[in-house]
């Protein structure tokens, strides 16, 4: 099979037909891009004009190294740093289209207050200082109406600047902070908190079986992982992949089951079942590690593979097999736990399923098992929040289990506001995070936001969540501001920091700022908490350690060491209640919670209706990256994934436009008919069907998963469910 | 440049996952118009192996093949295409007008149409960072190391290395171009 022959196809249509419409308006956009950067906007490059600087990728979560060749006071070009261990010296594609968003056509430039209806898009210039100005009024207004836990303050988490935002929730006096955990990862931190007190990190690079349940590394690409499950030598490591869809990852591995959604804890325990019952398991760790194993064997004895096998139709031999296998490989062996999680409202249930399957075949901080993060450690900079005696407990208080104080739980949180209960929330305050396209039901979001009095939106372009504010502030882009250091931790921690590579363009600026000026304007006591410049952050975090700075400056990253460590809490006493892995939960029993994961099976699809899917890509971050030219370029839209048998009965063809309907909205996009997918599933990614438009590259493509999913969450960590909601499809 | 050099890349596509890095990390490095067909280099899909559940698919990166005999070379009417130290192909933009002869006559489909240069492109090896003592964009930034780039003059480089240790072929060899792209197989 030729290696080019599609490409060939489309390149030569193009080629003999000179230049269509779409190339020419497209194609142009670089030249806007390269405009924009050289005209009169821009102010002077602050340091010299041809540099490379040392920073760290914004894209997405994983903050990997990046030099920045800045020529003539351009960022020309975002190249990898080789010396930074986490990100093996290489850039994914949102890193390199990173110049793509500084030079974004799209990017809020100054300071906007609404004209006219909210969503409408009707904004006007302002100045920094009238909208600071009215930000202050209206939290001030709201706080006097309905205490000052009346304003919500909801964040993004990795920027290193959300913790100015955070500050500023805390010394404004409002308990209502709402970040992004129960939208991806906390049902996972949760259940692995719950077993082993920390949440480890898989090691990929020395594992020789891995077992991955949706965690698709090919495409959500997290580093080191992604690179490292690619580095097996020569067909010594296997790779079990299960999902739905077959995806890029389901490429790579070595098999690929078509397992049923929602059903991976019945897997699990099938192989619990299938450890214990063949003798196994790692007899001496269980006895010296862990705590309830005891409980777990009664527990996992009707889960056969052969009940499992019924649950997520995967051959019961087959799940014997895996399971012999992976006891066989440990302790180099990982059921991965992946990260962007919760496809089902018991999620957290399922995260401890795998956790304890890890624990019981002893692959505990060894070479090629899960190892707990060391940290290297940073000073802190410290504020005093002042008080205020009248404030109530968070709005999401109660709503969940275990509720993270620092994180809240969204979709709970959501439904507190639009009830009312049981108080008020008519102020908003939102530093980069998009919650209109990444919490379930936007229709319920808008809802939400329709009742507020005030909105105020911090971000970079204009989000679907800006695009409904009332004030929207510029903020300055990674490769524009000095960020303070970041403590990554992992099994090989490091310290990152941004630099500034360019002078901050038009009228953005960097959030430590505009936190300092909002401040400055609530009043004295929260303003005196904001008498710091950025250089005196960055001196007390690395107070003592001069060597951190000097190496960030020098090389872009800072590391203690290059090798791993392994068995640093062997013999010591875990974060656990009892010290110990915790198979069985004393601390959920307590909670009424099932101490033992109990398996749920998913809710059966109604007769013609399909479960909706939801996933990601290596060339986009969430809702963050479709807007990005480059990026945009690579994958237009979004569409939907229909089994092809299944489009066949139904008479529906690839390419056709077709509504997906759920119980909360509906959706047009177009349909893509593939064998890549179960037949009683569809799948459609995430970051398309955007209301503004202010993202102009975006707009009018795609469907948006967030107006489909219902609000379903896992009542343990407050995670919304993604893969809970069924949808029907018919002809557009 | 020594005059010896004799540039190559070879891929283990075994690794690629599609992720589109290389590309992007192209058209930042050489300016490449926007769209997905105006690319120095790109990464195709290929077609599904077998039928639900059992299915199987490859990723093929590819770019100019640096061949030794370039069709693209020949037909050109200016002589815009040059063949530089190193084995590299390339195009002056002043002397190129933009007549497609050479895109037609490539085996595999490597050139495009610049609009906003209004002359033909194509990979050069980035042949602007082979001059600093850097390597091409593509290669340096592939998550995976899909790509190794080198000297296949030198036999200790490791383009000779990969190549002497694994079984590898290029694209359409039946036509006598002599390409320098090698995939491992």
């Amino acid at each position: 099979m030729s290696l080019i022959n599609k490409k060939l196809s489309r390149r030569r249509f193009l080629g003999m037909s000179s230049c269509t419409l779409a190339t020419a308006v497209v194609g142009s956009q670089v030249k806007v891009l390269h405009a924009l950067a050289k005209n009169g906007d821009v102010t002077s490059p602050q340091r010299g004009k041809d540099d490379d600087v040392f920073t760290s990728c914004g894209m997405c979560v994983n903050k990997c190294g990046v030099i920045a060749r800045v020529r003539n006071g351009v960022i020309e070009k975002l190249d990898p740093n080789p010396n930074f261990i986490k990100s093996r010296s290489m850039l994914c594609a949102r890193g390199n289209a990173g110049v793509g968003v500084v030079y974004d056509p799209d990017r809020l430039k100054y300071p906007l207050i609404r004209t006219g209806k909210r969503g409408e898009g009707k904004f006007r210039r302002a100045s920094w200082e009238e909208a600071l100005d009215l930000v202050a009024k209206k939290m001030n207004e709201v706080a006097e109406k309905y205490t000052r836990a009346g304003v919500m303050f909801a964040s993004t988490e990795g920027t290193y600047q959300d913790h100015f935002f955070m500050q500023l929730a805390e010394c404004f006096g409002s308990p209502n902070n709402v970040r992004h955990p129960t939208l991806c990862l906390s049902s996972n931190i949760q259940g692995f908190m719950a077993t082993f007190g920390t949440n480890p990190t898989p090691d990929v690079l020395n594992a020789d079986y891995i077992i991955m349940s949706g965690a698709n590394r090919s495409e959500a690409l997290i580093t080191p992982d992604s690179i490292d499950m690619l580095k097996g030598d020569g067909g010594r490591r296997k790779l079990i992949y299960l999902d739905p869809r077959f995806t890029r990852t389901a490429a790579k591995a070595d098999q690929w089951y078509p397992i049923k959604a929602g059903t991976d804890l019945a897997f699990v325990l099938a192989m619990i079942n299938v450890i214990i019952n063949e003798g196994l398991y790692n007899r001496s760790f269980v006895r010296e590690n862990c705590v309830g194993f005891d409980k777990l064997v009664p527990h996992v004895c009707n889960y056969t593979p052969e009940w499992a096998e019924r649950e997520c139709e995967i051959p019961a031999a087959d799940i014997r097999r895996i399971a012999r296998e992976f006891a066989l490989a440990a302790p180099r062996a990982i059921y991965y736990h992946g990260r962007r999680s919760s496809f089902m409202a018991n999620d957290t249930q399922l995260r401890r399923g795998i956790a304890i399957l890890n624990a019981i075949i002893g692959n505990w901080d060894v070479k090629g098992g899960m190892v707990p993060n060391s940290r290297i450690k940073i000073g802190r900079h410290d504020y005093l929040a002042p008080w205020y005696d009248d404030v109530p407990d968070r709005l999401d208080a109660g709503s969940v289990a275990y509720l993270s104080e620092n994180d809240g739980a969204w979709v709970p949180f959501r439904d507190r506001v639009l009830a009312g209960k049981p108080y008020p929330v008519k102020g908003m305050m939102v530093y980069k995070q998009n919650m209109l396209a990444s919490v379930p039901d936007r229709a319920r979001s808008l809802k939400m936001m329709d009742q507020m009095d005030f909105i105020c939106t911090i971000d970079i372009t204009m989000s679907d969540t800006a695009w409904y504010s009332d004030v929207v502030l510029p903020e300055a882009t990674y490769l524009e501001r000095q960020d303070p250091l970041e403590s990554i931790g992992g099994i090989l921690p490091v310290v990152v920091w941004r630099q500034p590579c360019i002078k901050a363009m038009f009228e953005s600026k960097p959030n430590i700022w505009i936190m300092k000026e909002i401040a400055k304007r609530l009043g004295s006591d929260v303003a005196e908490q904001f008498q710091f410049t950025i250089e005196e952050v960055i001196q007390t975090q690395v107070k003592g350690q001069p060597q951190i700075l000097k190496a960030l400056q020098t090389r872009g990253v800072y590391y203690e060491k290059t090798d791993p460590t392994y068995g640093r809490t062997l013999g010591k006493r875990l974060r656990t209640k009892s010290g110990k892995v915790e198979i069985y939960s004393e601390k959920y029993a307590k909670k009424g919670l099932d101490p033992l994961p109990v398996y749920e099976a998913p809710k059966t699809t109604p007769a013609g209706k399909y479960r909706l899917l939801v996933g990601r890509h290596a060339f986009f971050t969430h809702g963050t990256t479709s807007n990005n030219p480059y990026l945009n370029a690579i994958m237009p839209e979004n569409t939907l994934w229909l089994n092809t048998e299944e489009a066949r009965r139904r008479g529906l063809r690839n390419g056709m436009r077709v509504t997906v309907r759920s119980e909360v909205g509906a959706q047009t996009l177009k349909l893509e008919v593939t064998d890549k997918i179960r037949p009683d599933c569809v799948y459609m990614a995430h970051g398309f069907g955007v209301l503004s438009k202010g993202l102009r590259t975006v707009y009018g493509k795609g469907g948006c998963d967030a107006a489909l999913i219902g609000s379903s969450y896992d009542k343990i960590s407050g995670n919304a469910a993604l893969h809970e909601t069924f949808v029907q499809i018919e002809r557009a | 440049m020594k005059k010896d050099k004799r540039y190559a890349i070879v891929l283990d596509t075994r690794r690629c996952i599609d992720c589109k890095a290389c590309t992007v990390a192209c058209k930042t490095e050489n300016n490449v118009p926007l769209p997905e067909d105006t690319c120095r280099n790109w990464v195709t899909e290929e077609p599904l192996r077998g039928s639900y559940p059992n299915l199987g698919q490859s990723f093929a990166p590819s770019q100019c093949n640096q061949c030794e005999n370039p069709p693209c070379n020949s037909v050109c009417p200016t002589s815009a295409t040059g063949i530089t130290e190193g084995g590299i192909v390339t195009v002056n933009p002043d002397k190129c007008i933009g007549c497609k002869y050479c895109m037609l006559a490539c085996p595999y489909d490597a050139r495009y149409y610049n609009e906003e240069t209004g002359a033909i492109d194509k990979c050069t090896f980035c042949i602007q960072r082979l001059a600093v003592g850097r390597i091409p964009a593509c290669v340096e930034t592939c998550p995976t190391k899909v790509r190794t780039f080198g000297d296949l003059n030198d036999p200790c480089s490791e383009v000779s290395i990969l190549l002497a240790k694994n079984r590898h072929r290029v694209l359409k060899p039946e036509l006598g171009t002599k390409p320098f792209l090698f995939y491992l197989i």
